[in-house]
């Protein structure tokens, strides 16, 4: 009964506090707003740890030196999560709690960014522009998550419909990793086997395989004329030297995250003609969010630690997401502002495919442009798709 | 009738208890971040459990078990759905899905019982990859890869919604094991499991089963690691195979190294340690190194517990709780040198 | 109290045959030792007793039960306990937690679940072990840990372990090795005393030979898996082969 009392009192007084507190909002004073990212720093994707930050910062600098948001200035700490869901949880408390951070932004990863949805349910805190394109961050809706990246369901629709216009009568393989960004990829393409009345011919492989030979034995046998990769770097690479081994040359294709320049460099002569869906303009396109993005790398990097490239870009591109939002927010920064500020943002800023935010929808433009390797090198052949 | 430990002063256990449930007031009083530091109490808290049941298993039957995540995903997995999809009540899941866990254990205690060391070690990591295998194959109930959302823990018409609710809740459970398993230690079945380490021997010549113990290890390992897989499941709201890596149970075995193998207070002090050292302590060592060289929590973080590992096996073999022994020992006899008492 | 009788037991290992055709009785209440050189087949024999040996051929007979018929753990059921030469117990538990591993068979499932509730019944289980412990002179030692313990503390806790369980026969291997003559004093006066006021047979391997002519009933020697002859002491004494395979160990006799 104590006890009970006792709670009771300092659930009050902590009520108390927490109204006399109301007019602060955590991350924002006036020269500042504190963000919180959460990265893969020292796990299988460090690389993509210190590349995405980077290329944010890049704006974020520049954005700063014009004297910054309303005279805030951005402020990105940079957790890590070490693709473990845990340390995600772990990160995210210690962002919104111990450092007071404004919101989150980019948590890189699928499980790690769902494994925190309930901790910005209980703090009503956004997280903009995970770093992941599984669809399920944003269909179902998400109240406080605002996704960029058109999803892994969507690109396997807009890919096959490729694929058949080239084609009529192509038969398409798919191998997936079999895992929740494989399960997200299978989602789509049963909606577009549906559509099209078509039959995929599905292999799987398990996250860290470097052995394809069955798979891509299974898919000559079954005569695929193409083949879509929803891997990750290694296994395009993989799969296709091995293809090409066995004498078996179809169209390979995949999902955004083998859209990599190391694929095709790796690849060598078995990469020539890849075709890889991506979610945002070639970092080295002529649109205006990857000649800003150039400029600006020019100006604040130094190449010999920030390359140019595609993570640096998608880093980049976020960002300019994110600053948008906190324009729109007005000077009177608060979460519930920003929060507004987010479910109707009209975004045409030229790094990303224009798209809406609304109450009801918080993905992204569904749209996929295509990118083959020519003569080793990226280039977009194609208008955006959807 | 005089009492058989040193350790048996029963005063102390409520002061330790009611010290366990101030402390969230006293962290409270003392910082504006309180809840970040509970969350990792909890996480501790829900470790200890599991360590503890390691313990009974690896630390006192000296069965060697690099497969305790899968436990853990188990009894997480179970409750959440038999809780979610099932219907099943929160209260009633804190009990069965334990229960179910430790049957588990038995299926995999079988080959156990032909398998010594290494070989068992690597038959429990098997286990490990073949569980979450299952749990991606069962598509239907666990979601697969995608993971699954968790309802909050729901006692009697108490919602646990947050950290501070958690604590007592998994505090509680915290608690209950330690004292059930001490009791267990000092019963019968804790002689029969540590005379099958030392001697198996001596324990078939004063008629133990081995078999048979060493099924009960097991079972009683897998209800501890269930319970906490329970308790991690409605606790944190969200569970995917990504949270229940191999090297979750490499960091266990390492929990109960650095407490002290075969002791219950060992492998809760060996929890701590670690999840402290993990979330407060390496950050901080990492901010400290990073101001010479860039490097990432990650990267010493297996550095550091390779080395605290390494240098508790060679110099402190009975790890933190025989330390704590050591020094009480030390200040009681204190000016006298007590060297040698456990040598 | 039953009759251990043994019939034409044999048992070889990898072509060398460790007991051939052995046949004794050990009567009960008697102290009955083996004696034989090193390899003889004196340790052999009491791990056929309590099962860790499966012989070929023979039987081992307690009360009317073949015992090559049981599986290990079951022994001790019949009432046989044993020690070992090499000290088997666990050093990570106190003496008294040692010496209550014996009483393994005596605690039912019942009583260790009311244990862990009841401090009455926790109380009365160290009872058990302590009633044997005050027989041996180490009750002092009840809550050390066993581990640093000297050896002669660490014999006589493997001697109550082996008594706790309450047996009918209990087999001795070597109670006296590595004992100074004070302690092997006592472990003689202890001998005694557990067949004198507990009642139990002692079957007894030992090296010591003053021990073993100063407490044995009757002795059996073996010798390289086969019995020479068995007898009073003084008859064994007497005995041409055994006086032979004893040169050295039996002159200091």
């Amino acid at each position: 009964m104590k006890l009970k009392m006792s709670l009771v009192g300092i659930t009050i007084t902590l009520l108390l506090v927490g109204c006399a507190k109301k007019e602060l909002t955590p991350g924002v004073t006036d020269t500042e707003i504190l963000i919180g990212n959460i990265q893969d720093l020292s796990g299988p994707m460090k690389e993509l740890g210190y590349l995405l930050p980077a290329g944010a910062n890049l704006y974020f600098q520049y954005i700063n030196d014009q004297g910054g948001i309303y005279g805030r200035k951005i402020r990105m700490l940079v957790e890590d999560h070490q693709y473990n869901p845990q340390k995600a949880v772990a990160a995210a408390k210690k962002l919104i709690e111990k450092d007071q951070v404004f919101c989150l932004y980019q948590v890189i990863g699928t499980s790690t960014s769902e494994a925190i949805i309930p901790i910005l349910e209980e703090y009503k805190i956004p997280l903009v522009a995970p770093a992941t394109q599984s669809g399920t961050m944003s269909r179902p809706l998400r109240r406080y998550i605002f996704q960029t990246d058109t999803g892994y369901d969507k690109q396997m629709n807009v890919l096959i419909d490729y694929i058949l216009r080239q084609d009529k009568n192509a038969r398409i393989g798919l191998i997936y990793q079999d895992d929740n960004y494989g399960a997200n990829a299978l989602k789509g393409a049963a909606e577009a086997e549906a559509r099209h009345k078509i039959t995929l011919q599905k292999e799987s492989y398990q996250r860290g395989a470097s052995d394809f030979s069955g798979q891509v034995g299974n898919l000559m046998k079954g005569g695929a004329t193409h083949v879509i990769i929803a891997g990750i770097v290694r296994e395009p690479i993989i799969i296709m030297k091995t293809a090409a081994a066995m004498g078996y040359r179809p169209q390979f294709l995949g999902l955004s995250p083998t859209m990599d320049h190391r694929v095709a460099i790796a690849a060598g002569p078995a990469g020539e003609g890849y075709i890889a869906a991506n979610f945002a303009p070639l970092w080295n396109s002529d649109a205006p969010g990857p000649v800003l993005y150039r400029k600006l790398h020019d100006k604040y990097a130094d190449p010999k630690t920030l390359p140019l490239g595609m993570y640096s870009y998608y880093g980049f591109a976020t960002a300019t997401v994110l600053v948008e939002a906190l324009k729109n927010a007005g000077k009177d920064l608060t979460r519930a502002s920003f929060l507004q500020a987010l479910n109707s943002l009209d975004y045409k800023g030229g790094s990303f495919p224009d798209f809406k935010w609304t109450r009801t929808n918080h993905g992204s433009s569904g749209k996929v442009v295509l990118v083959q390797v020519k003569n080793g090198k990226q280039v977009e052949i194609s208008d955006w798709l959807d | 009738m005089k009492g058989r430990y040193e350790d048996e002063k029963l005063f102390w256990i409520p002061v330790l208890i009611a010290a366990v449930f101030l402390l969230p007031f006293l962290l409270k009083g003392m910082t504006n971040s309180y809840r970040y530091y509970l969350y990792v109490l909890n996480i501790a808290g829900i470790y200890m459990i599991l360590t503890v049941g390691l313990d009974l298993l690896s630390g006192y039957t000296g069965l060697i078990s690099l497969g305790h995540a899968a436990f853990f995903a188990i009894g997480a997995y179970l409750s959440a759905i038999l809780v979610d999809q099932g219907g099943l009540p929160f209260e009633l899941s804190l009990i069965i899905a334990p229960l179910l866990t430790g049957l588990f254990g038995l299926v995999i205690g079988f080959p156990a019982l032909r398998l010594e060391g290494m070989y068992l070690g690597l038959a429990t990591m098997g286990f490990g990859f073949i569980v979450k295998r299952m749990i991606i194959a069962l598509r239907q109930w666990t979601q697969g890869s995608n993971g699954l959302q968790v309802s909050s823990p729901h006692i009697f018409g108490f919602t646990f919604r947050n950290d501070w609710d958690n604590y007592f809740l998994i505090y509680t459970g915290v608690v209950l094991t330690v004292v059930i398993a001490r009791r267990m230690v000092r019963s019968k079945l804790g002689r029969a499991f540590m005379a099958i380490r030392d001697s198996e021997r001596a324990a078939e010549a004063v008629g133990i089963r081995l078999a048979k113990y060493k099924m009960i290890s097991f079972f009683i390992s897998g209800v501890f690691a269930g319970f906490a897989g329970v308790l991690f499941a409605h606790t944190s709201h969200f569970i995917s195979t990504d949270h229940f890596d191999i090297l979750l149970s490499v960091y266990f075995i390492i929990m109960i190294l650095v407490g002290g193998v075969g002791s219950i207070y060992g492998a809760v002090l060996g929890a701590l340690f670690i999840v402290l050292l993990d979330n407060l302590a390496i950050p901080l060592f990492k901010d400290w190194l990073q101001t010479f060289i860039t490097v990432e929590a990650g990267d010493i973080q297996s550095l550091i517990f390779g080395l605290i590992m390494f240098l508790f096996i060679i110099f402190q073999p009975t790890g933190l709780y025989g330390l704590w022994l050591k020094v009480r020992i030390y200040w009681k006899l204190f000016p006298f040198n007590p060297r040698k008492r456990f040598s | 109290m039953p009759d251990l009788l043994i019939d034409n037991l044999h048992i070889h290992f990898d072509g060398v045959i460790a007991l051939d055709d052995v046949s004794l009785t050990v009567k009960s209440g008697e102290i009955f030792s083996l004696i034989g050189p090193n390899g003889s087949g004196k340790s052999t024999l009491f791990n056929c007793i309590n099962g860790f040996n499966r012989p070929r051929k023979g039987a081992i007979r307690f009360g009317g039960i073949n015992l090559l018929r049981k599986k290990t753990h079951e022994i001790p059921l019949l009432g046989i306990a044993r020690t070992f030469q090499n000290l088997q117990n666990v050093p990570y538990m106190t003496v008294l937690d040692n010496v209550l591993l014996g009483a393994h068979l005596r605690i039912s499932k019942r009583d260790t679940v009311k244990r862990w509730l009841s401090r009455k019944q926790r109380v009365a289980e160290e009872a058990l072990a302590l009633e044997i412990m005050d027989l041996l002179g180490i009750a002092n030692f009840e809550r050390k840990y066993l581990l640093g313990q000297p050896f002669g503390i660490r014999k006589l806790v493997e001697i109550a372990r082996a008594l706790v369980s309450r047996p009918k026969l209990i087999l001795l291997d070597e109670p006296a090795a590595g004992m100074n003559d004070q302690e092997t004093i006592e472990i003689a006066k202890i001998i005694t005393e557990i067949r004198n006021e507990l009642g139990i047979t002692v079957l007894v391997v030992e090296h010591d030979m003053r021990l073993v002519m100063r407490i044995s009933d009757r002795i059996c020697v073996l010798d390289s898996g086969k019995v020479i002859t068995i007898g009073k002491p003084d008859e064994v004494k007497q005995h041409p082969e055994v006086v032979k395979v004893f040169l050295g160990e039996g002159t200091d006799a």
